[in-house]
């Protein structure tokens, strides 16, 4: 489903050369949620947001269902329809209110009808457990609420893939809880998900495969249960330690 | 209720001292000596005008008809043409049976008319909507050029900005009507609208520019991951939001536009500004027509803030 070969990022600023994302190569088959873990700036946002042409790769493959993102000829916005993102920060539109945030981009891009967008967009807000907001603007509402929104949203392009870009970093602790609780219920319906977080629960819970980056390079993966239990890598050995 | 008692003093202070500002102005006129000719201004607004009918052809009135308000004329010439004139009855100038030569009046018709002043101020008013319209459109295609990747279309935006923010709008006025007035062949009211328009677009694509980078880069991205592309991202995210925090900026350079057109009047276009120059020709009442003239755009100009600021409540609902 999701195929990366040797990719690599670099950015280069005021004379420094950043690899961003060095040489990573993965491949995320369909109904498997990949959890990416590491330390900041190791590399694995970058990495989440070259899967859906937020940054452009410096090398290396990506493939998305067979269509190669790194290809001039494709239509990234045709791929984008397929691939869902959510972000720390939510990004919700804030001149639209909860309903409109999430029926817009359905009319616009997947020129739905107006009635149909409404009535996926209640589905959908029903779903995250919060269908007594729609006519609410987004400033209103709390910050896990915002994300349910931004997971609503996201959903309602009905996309084949997710990608959750530490979805609950910028949340009050308390509110954690509801919008992994979302998300679980996400991966139990066999949505195809790419997790980057710091939820360690999360990713023992409810991840098949857990990725470990650091420093742009995939040092190690493998089940939760080996990551967890018995990592081989000293790297990655010294990070749970930090974390656990 | 405390706190609007605590503040009245201070009321009364503030006009005290508008009151005195004003008695000021007052007692200096008094010094010099001039007399105030307030009652000749309103003429200047708008007139009863007497439009004096003459006869065609040498001939003789047939007949007067009253229809009230208005008197029917039928006059016969020589060769026994007919013709019928209307005109006001207090103002019939002649009996039945009377001769009359060519060019004689047989009476008056009367109409409120607009003054050079209410005329002055419509031109006014026209030319700041036309040019704040194309203003708008040049500065939001700039503003957005501005931003865009492409090396070309940002240098010759930023070339634009500089050339027209860095030379007075009088000096461009003179060029837009001697230069490319000429060269072009267009008319005094083009050049001058061109002018104040291509003047404010300079200044509305930077402001436009700063409201597109206010908005956060997630924005973008949030439209951009859901399958929209660049156009359909700014159309139905980044500029709506762009635009409401650019109102105030926006207001005040509308606001300018206003006023700075008054230089249009140097190229002989009769505004608002130039009628009251040839008002005080014919009246040499020079202190009145300049204060109406300065009442008259402040009136433009604070109905245009009261609008946007209406506009900007109405945009408040999400904040």
């Amino acid at each position: 489903m999701i195929k990366t070969v040797d990719l690599k990022k670099t950015f280069i600023g005021r004379g420094q050369t950043v690899h961003a994302v060095d040489g990573v190569s993965a491949h995320i088959k369909p109904s498997e949620v990949v959890v990416i873990i590491g330390p900041s700036g190791s590399g694995k946002s970058t990495y989440l947001r070259c899967l859906n042409g937020l940054e452009s790769s410096t090398s290396g493959k990506i493939e998305i269902e067979g269509v190669d993102l790194t290809s001039k000829k494709t239509d990234l916005n045709r791929v984008r329809r397929e691939v869902g993102m959510v972000f720390q920060q939510f990004n919700l539109f804030p001149h639209k209110t909860v309903l409109q945030n999430i029926v817009l981009a359905q009319q616009v891009v997947r020129k739905r009808k107006d009635a149909e967008a409404e009535e996926k967009g209640r589905m959908l807000l029903e779903k995250v457990g919060i269908a007594e907001k729609e006519h609410e603007y987004p400033i209103r509402l709390s910050g896990g609420q915002q994300q349910r929104v931004a997971i609503a949203r996201a959903l309602a392009m009905d996309p084949k893939i997710m990608l959750f870009d530490e979805p609950t970093s910028a949340l009050d602790p308390e509110m954690v809880g509801e919008v992994l609780e979302v998300m679980k219920q996400l991966a139990r319906e066999g949505m195809t998900m790419v997790v980057v977080t710091h939820e360690m629960g999360f990713a023992r819970e409810v991840a098949d495969r857990v990725l470990f980056m650091d420093q742009g390079k995939l040092v190690e993966e493998g089940t939760p249960e080996h990551f967890f239990t018995a990592p081989k890598e000293e790297r990655t050995k010294a990070f749970l330690r930090q974390v656990l | 209720m405390k706190i609007i008692n605590k503040n009245i003093p201070w009321h009364f202070l503030t006009l005290f001292i508008l009151f005195s500002l004003c008695a000021g102005l007052w007692v200096a006129t008094k010094k010099i000596d001039y007399t105030w000719r307030w009652n000749r201004v309103p003429q200047y607004f708008i007139y009863h005008d007497e439009e004096l009918i003459p006869i065609p052809f040498d001939g003789v009135v047939a007949s007067l008809s009253n229809l009230g308000d208005q008197t029917q004329i039928k006059v016969v010439s020589e060769q026994g043409e007919e013709k019928t004139f209307t005109v006001d009855s207090n103002a019939v100038e002649v009996s039945e049976g009377e001769d009359l030569f060519q060019g004689d009046y047989l009476g008056a018709v009367f109409e409120w008319r607009a003054g050079p002043l209410l005329k002055g101020l419509w031109v006014t008013l026209w030319i700041s909507a036309v040019a704040s319209i194309f203003g708008m459109i040049i500065g939001l295609v700039t503003g957005l050029c501005r931003v865009a990747n492409n090396p070309t279309l940002r240098s010759l935006s930023i070339t634009y900005i500089e050339l027209i923010r860095g030379t007075p709008l009088l000096v461009q006025i003179f060029i837009f009507y001697f230069f490319l007035g000429t060269v072009l062949d267009i008319s005094r009211i083009v050049a001058g609208i061109s002018a104040l328009a291509i003047f404010a677009g300079a200044y509305v694509a930077e402001i436009i520019r700063a409201g597109i980078q206010s908005i956060p880069k997630g924005q973008m991205e949030a439209a951009r991951s859901l399958g929209m592309n660049v156009p359909q991202a700014m159309v139905y995210i980044i500029l709506p939001q762009a635009f409401k925090r650019t109102l105030p900026p926006l207001a005040g350079q509308f606001i300018s536009l206003i006023k700075d057109s008054s230089l249009v009047s140097i190229i002989a276009i009769t505004d608002l500004t130039k009628s009251g120059r040839e008002v005080i020709t014919s009246t040499f009442a020079t202190f009145e027509i300049w204060f109406v003239v300065a009442f008259l755009y402040l009136m433009l100009t604070s109905v245009l803030s009261q609008v946007i600021a209406w506009v900007e409540r109405r945009l408040s609902v999400s904040d």
